[in-house]
């Protein structure tokens, strides 16, 4: 540093902010744009409240004589939460940034790179925490009940479905970071359809033909999915645990694939 | 050189921007091929070119949004690879194509801006009203960016630039697109700012009077070389002469050019530089009110059919000329095709 930029510094009123500041500004901004397009919220509600209509409504009572399910709501609530939370925006609105120059815009200032990407996370942790609410409220409306204690059982398939979301937000964000291209990450949302429906979201396991039941039991939403209704049919440690670890470890898959996509767009020429 | 800025005197003035032998390749495209230039606190440095030419290459290279393939680059003695972070905070940046978020109002964008430059407290909301102030935006602050008019885009982009009192502002063609009410508004507002905060102001831009009313100090980049560099009245003093141009039909050039060189041969021109132009030609001359009636009055004589034919001081665009043999809009024009013949890079922005 020269002693000519030494004397003159003060002048600018720049100062270093800290992560925690970064990526509560960053937040905030991503939640003010979700709030502010309340549109995409509606639509991202429509389609699983659709879905689980049209399932329960076909299938209910073969499921209730046939398979034995008590309850065909209460066994396709978890799958249209879950379904709610893969349609979050992030990556759609970072890619936005990307090509509009917004991006760029704040990576010249002092922000640290991570803040943007954790910020844009956490804002659609908001995201999947409003369809989560929702969906369960719009469940307990016609007589979905939770095993147990009803906020345990809440909690728990909350705390679930956040995990998947911002696991599955953070697959976005890594086609948007890595492409650049607003086709590239709106494509991501196809993931969503083997991901969730190569899972037991019709019927159980146990039901299903062997060489499906095999494909199905690779997936590891499998386990997210059974632990999620264990919160509605009787609360099954194990489940939980294979559950909390396969959300675990498909977050941190899509993480791992953010930080190689994220270092990819600040490497320095 | 010293430069008087209203308030602040820079007698003693340090060196806000040094780009030494930068070079940027985009594959095998060489955007940017060994730019040297220095630019002295206090000071507006135009960089003046057509579109192509390298400029917003060297600003993202300059304000650390890119890495130079070889050279270095420093803002205030900071190096912009190795200090960005420091070199960030002493900056203020507005890009060619204004960045924003338009789903925030003004406020809100310019409240993000000022906390990750670090803001707090009462000194915030004091800079955004006085920025927005300063740009003529305090009415419209509280409206969503989406609801701006273009002008208001650039103004917000440009108050947000300011926000946290950069000692080195760049502005990468920050009036392009702008009508002309707008463009003289960011003018006054650029030449406020110096004078109020002794800022140092690098401004690209493909407007030559821009750089003539603005800047102090002005470098002609061409195909990612710097091809002059002086002050605009120095710069427009070395072409040494007047400007005649002479319009010429397609079918006429030839004749044209022996008939002019004839002129200039027979001693009734003085000697000076003829250069072909997109409509016809160019001639460099002393005293050209005077040598204009002679040069007419040769082409008549030698049956030479010309069309409009004007006489003027050399602008920043004939400077261009004398260096790289073209004018300013043509070479853009080439620059446009060319980029149309590349290979499309990926999508996004690149390397940050």
């Amino acid at each position: 540093m020269s002693a000519a930029t030494t004397s003159a510094e003060p002048r600018t009123l720049a100062a270093p902010a800290g992560l925690l500041s970064d990526v509560t500004a960053i937040t905030a901004r991503s939640i003010r744009g979700i709030l502010r397009e309340p549109e995409l919220f509606i639509f991202a509600l429509v389609i699983p409240v659709f879905f689980f209509i049209v399932q329960v409504g076909a299938l209910g009572d073969v499921a209730q004589r046939a398979f034995g399910i008590s309850s065909y709501a209460a066994f396709q609530l978890p799958i249209s939460v879950l379904f709610a939370a893969a349609s979050t925006s992030g990556g759609n609105a970072l890619v936005l940034d990307i090509t509009n120059g917004y991006w760029d815009k704040l990576s010249v200032t002092p922000v640290r790179r991570s803040a943007l990407v954790v910020g844009t996370l956490f804002g659609e942790m908001f995201a999947v925490l409003g369809y989560s609410v929702v969906l369960i409220v719009f469940g307990w409306i016609i007589g979905v009940r939770f095993a147990g204690n009803e906020i345990v059982g809440a909690l728990g398939l909350l705390g679930l479905t956040l995990l998947f979301g911002i696991g599955f937000a953070a697959v976005s964000i890594a086609v948007a970071l890595a492409t650049g291209s607003i086709r590239a990450t709106q494509s991501t949302f196809i993931i969503f359809f083997p991901l969730l429906f190569l899972t037991p979201s019709a019927i159980q396991r146990d039901l299903m033909s062997p060489w499906f039941e095999k494909a199905v039991s690779l997936n590891p939403i499998t386990y997210v999915v059974e632990a999620s209704r264990s919160f509605l049919f009787g609360l099954n440690g194990p489940a939980i645990a294979k559950g909390v670890i396969a959300a675990t470890l498909f977050c941190a898959l899509t993480f791992t694939l953010t930080a190689l996509a994220f270092r990819r767009r600040v490497r320095m020429g | 050189m010293p430069v008087s800025v209203g308030c602040a005197s820079l007698d003693r003035m340090s060196t806000a921007i040094q780009a030494i032998d930068l070079v940027r390749d985009f594959g095998q495209v060489k955007a940017v091929r060994g730019v040297s230039l220095q630019v002295e606190e206090g000071e507006i440095y135009g960089f003046l070119g057509p579109n192509g030419a390298g400029k917003s290459t060297i600003v993202r290279i300059l304000t650390t949004l890119l890495h130079p393939t070889s050279g270095s680059g420093s803002v205030l003695g900071h190096d912009v690879v190795a200090e960005r972070t420091t070199v960030r905070r002493l900056i203020g940046v507005a890009l060619q194509e204004a960045g924003l978020d338009p789903k925030q109002t003004g406020r809100e964008l310019l409240t993000l801006q000022g906390r990750l430059y670090g803001l707090r407290g009462q000194v915030l909301p004091a800079q955004v009203a006085e920025v927005t102030e300063l740009v003529g935006l305090a009415d419209a602050v509280d409206r969503r960016i989406q609801t701006y008019s273009g002008g208001m885009k650039r103004r917000i982009d440009l108050a947000s630039a300011l926000l946290h009192r950069p000692r080195v502002l760049f502005l990468d063609e920050p009036t392009t697109g702008l009508d002309p009410l707008s463009r003289a508004l960011v003018w006054d507002r650029i030449r406020e700012l110096r004078g109020r905060y002794a800022t140092t102001v690098f401004l690209t831009t493909q407007y030559l009077e821009e750089a003539d009313e603005l800047a102090d100090r002005v470098a002609i980049i061409d195909h990612g070389r710097i091809v002059r560099q002086g002050t605009p009245a120095a710069l427009k003093a070395e072409v040494g002469a007047d400007v005649i141009d002479v319009a010429v039909d397609e079918r006429e050039t030839g004749a044209a050019r022996v008939a002019i060189e004839e002129i200039q041969a027979s001693g009734e021109l003085p000697p000076g530089e003829l250069r072909g132009t997109e409509s016809g030609y160019t001639l460099f001359v002393p005293d050209g009110p005077q040598n204009l009636a002679v040069l007419i009055r040769g082409l008549d004589r030698a049956g030479v059919r010309f069309g409009a034919v004007s006489v003027s001081r050399p602008t920043l665009d004939d400077v261009f000329l004398a260096a790289t043999g073209g004018r300013m809009a043509a070479a853009a024009e080439r620059a446009a095709e060319e980029e149309e013949d590349r290979t499309p890079e990926p999508a996004g922005r690149g390397a940050q």
